[in-house]
């Protein structure tokens, strides 16, 4: 909606009216008891100057107060702070509403503080919880270790599948809040690849899963841990959805002028065309996840926020029955200066 | 025998990773008092502290930090918390590795070696018959005989000189290989082992390592 003078005079068409009207009477009164012509005209041009005027005053008083409103609103991010910015107007209707637009923003303020504060301390205790539930599960997986068997191998291999569902949470917290947890140094990919493969290898052995590395003795800049996550979801997928035979995983790095890339890829059923444009959405799990391979959706969609948040890029190429290939792009020359000076800290 | 002592306040953890660490031929003690830490951690005289970072009253980058002050014993971080931040702060206050929990207990014998391996300058030699096996020059020698292996044929040899006489399966060699981050198919498997076989011949080391069809290897 806008504030001008034609909206302004609609606005007021039953006082204008009233006022015709009032002028129409006068005059007929006037002309009723015969009236000096002369006399008759003065009052009438008195009395249309007056109004006039009076309209005048008060539509310059609202616009230049509601113009001002306008202008900051629109050019305004957070529109929420308007009234941080424009002075409070001098006409009652205006003082009335920029009171009551005060009032509503401050308890608007202290609703979004108090669901903030919520989320905060959730994620804290998310975070704790998450470090409390990975002592018990350190301390079965030894017990494991310690008394092997058939059937506690069973029970180990379910211990694992906790620890990969306890992680994903821990992860999705992370990558959903907006504080930086996160530290960006030189990173060998070697290291990071093969804690990722030693991390995967039951499955990898049962699959007979062939490995191949090729030129990955470089670092790049991330943060391990992050990346680490990353690189095991990628990973987990690949093993999801391998065939059962003569398997490969293919990891091969190289550079261009402005990026580090790393490939990851695989020869396994691959991702249907249709679907393969909305892996990173949040929960959609496509033809392969409706297989029934307990797949939540939420994988991709992790790695894609982490991704990002690191200002990694991530892209998957697929053919159907024949593979998928994934693409890490990391940035080579923009974080360097800070990860340096991090690094001498 | 190495002593290892676990600084770790959750009792079932500690307990449990004690009996591994003894099991796998370590001797181990737990602190059990957090009170004063730190002199207790000295009166022991481990070789190698396992150190939790959430301690009950203290911080165990803070710990590490002070200790560093006066002793170089090394020191391996095991803990919960897993942020890229923690682990930088641990390695710069002196950690000579940092594990997050839970951890695949066959890494941690492997870096808890590694580390003992490196502070200590151990050099792993083993025998054979008559046969002296220098598991860090990669060489096998026997009367004056010197042969050098491939980093995978004396993973190999390591690992079936170390279960002689028992049936040593493919999957326990791959296992094996890919714990110490050699990632072998199949193939590199069987071609390293017959290779394996061809060396040691060369050193008349005849038909030393049998195959049991549908079992594995044994070392005779």
């Amino acid at each position: 909606m806008k504030f001008n003078f034609i909206s302004y005079l609609k606005d007021r068409l039953i006082s204008i009216l009233l006022f015709f009207f009032l002028f129409l009477s006068v005059f007929f009164t006037l002309s009723a008891f015969h009236v000096g012509e002369e006399l008759l005209l003065s009052i009438m041009v008195l009395f249309f100057l007056f109004g006039s005027v009076l309209l005048s005053y008060d539509y310059i008083r609202r616009r230049t107060f509601w113009k001002h409103f306008l202008f900051c609103l629109e050019r305004l991010d957070e529109k929420y702070l308007i009234s941080e910015i424009v002075s409070k107007p001098e006409f009652l209707e205006g003082e009335l509403f920029f009171d009551a637009l005060y009032e509503i923003n401050k308890s608007m303020n202290e609703k979004i503080h108090d669901y903030r504060k919520n989320v905060t301390d959730f994620k804290e205790y998310i975070e704790l919880w998450i470090h409390e539930v990975k002592i018990p599960i350190a301390s079965s997986k030894l017990i494991a270790y310690n008394n092997r068997s058939k059937e506690i191998k069973k029970i180990d291999e379910q211990i694992s599948r906790i620890e990969n569902e306890v992680e994903q949470v821990l992860y999705y917290v992370r990558s959903e809040n907006a504080e930086k947890d996160y530290l960006i140094k030189e990173v060998s990919l070697r290291s990071v690849i093969n804690q990722v493969v030693v991390k995967n290898k039951e499955a990898l052995l049962a699959k007979k899963v062939t490995i191949k590395m090729e030129n990955v003795d470089h670092t790049v800049l991330t943060d391990g841990k992050w990346f680490e996550y990353i690189l095991n979801q990628i990973v987990n997928n690949s093993m999801k959805y391998a065939k059962e035979k003569d398997s490969f995983l293919h990891f091969s790095y190289h550079e261009t002028k402005e990026e580090a890339i790393l490939e990851i890829e695989d020869n396994g059923i691959g991702i249907a065309k249709t679907d393969l444009p909305r892996v990173f959405e949040k929960s959609f799990t496509g033809k392969n996840g409706r297989k029934g391979k307990n797949s939540t959706g939420m994988g991709l969609y992790i790695v894609k926020n982490l991704c990002d948040k690191l200002g990694h890029s991530i892209e998957l190429k697929s053919e159907e029955g024949k593979g998928v290939k994934v693409i890490l792009s990391f940035s080579k020359e923009g974080y360097y200066d800070v990860a340096k000076s991090l690094t001498k800290l | 025998m190495f002593k290892i002592l676990i600084v770790e306040d959750d009792i079932e953890l500690r307990e449990e990773l004690s009996i591994f660490l003894t099991k796998n031929g370590y001797e181990s003690y737990c602190l059990e008092d957090f009170q004063d830490p730190l002199s207790k951690m000295e009166q022991r005289k481990p070789d190698l502290i396992l150190l939790d970072i959430n301690l009950p009253n203290c911080n165990g980058e803070f710990l590490l930090k002070e200790m560093r002050k006066q002793s170089n014993v090394p020191v391996i971080m095991l803990t919960s918390r897993n942020t890229e931040v923690d682990e930088v702060l641990s390695m710069t206050y002196g950690a000579d590795d940092y594990i997050t929990k839970p951890y695949n207990p066959t890494l941690l014998l492997l870096r808890i070696e590694a580390v003992l391996k490196r502070y200590h300058h151990v050099s792993h030699i083993l025998t054979y018959q008559d046969v002296t096996i220098n598991v860090e020059k990669g060489t096998v020698l026997r009367e004056k005989q010197e042969l050098i292996l491939s980093k995978n044929e004396m993973r190999i040899l390591v690992y079936l000189v170390n279960h002689q006489g028992a049936i040593v399966t493919r999957d326990e060699l791959m296992n094996h290989l890919w714990d110490n981050m050699e990632f072998v198919d199949d193939n590199t498997l069987t071609v390293n082992i017959n290779r394996l076989r061809g060396k040691l011949s060369e050193i008349g080391l005849y038909h030393v390592i049998e195959t049991r069809r549908g079992l594995g290897y044994i070392l005779l």
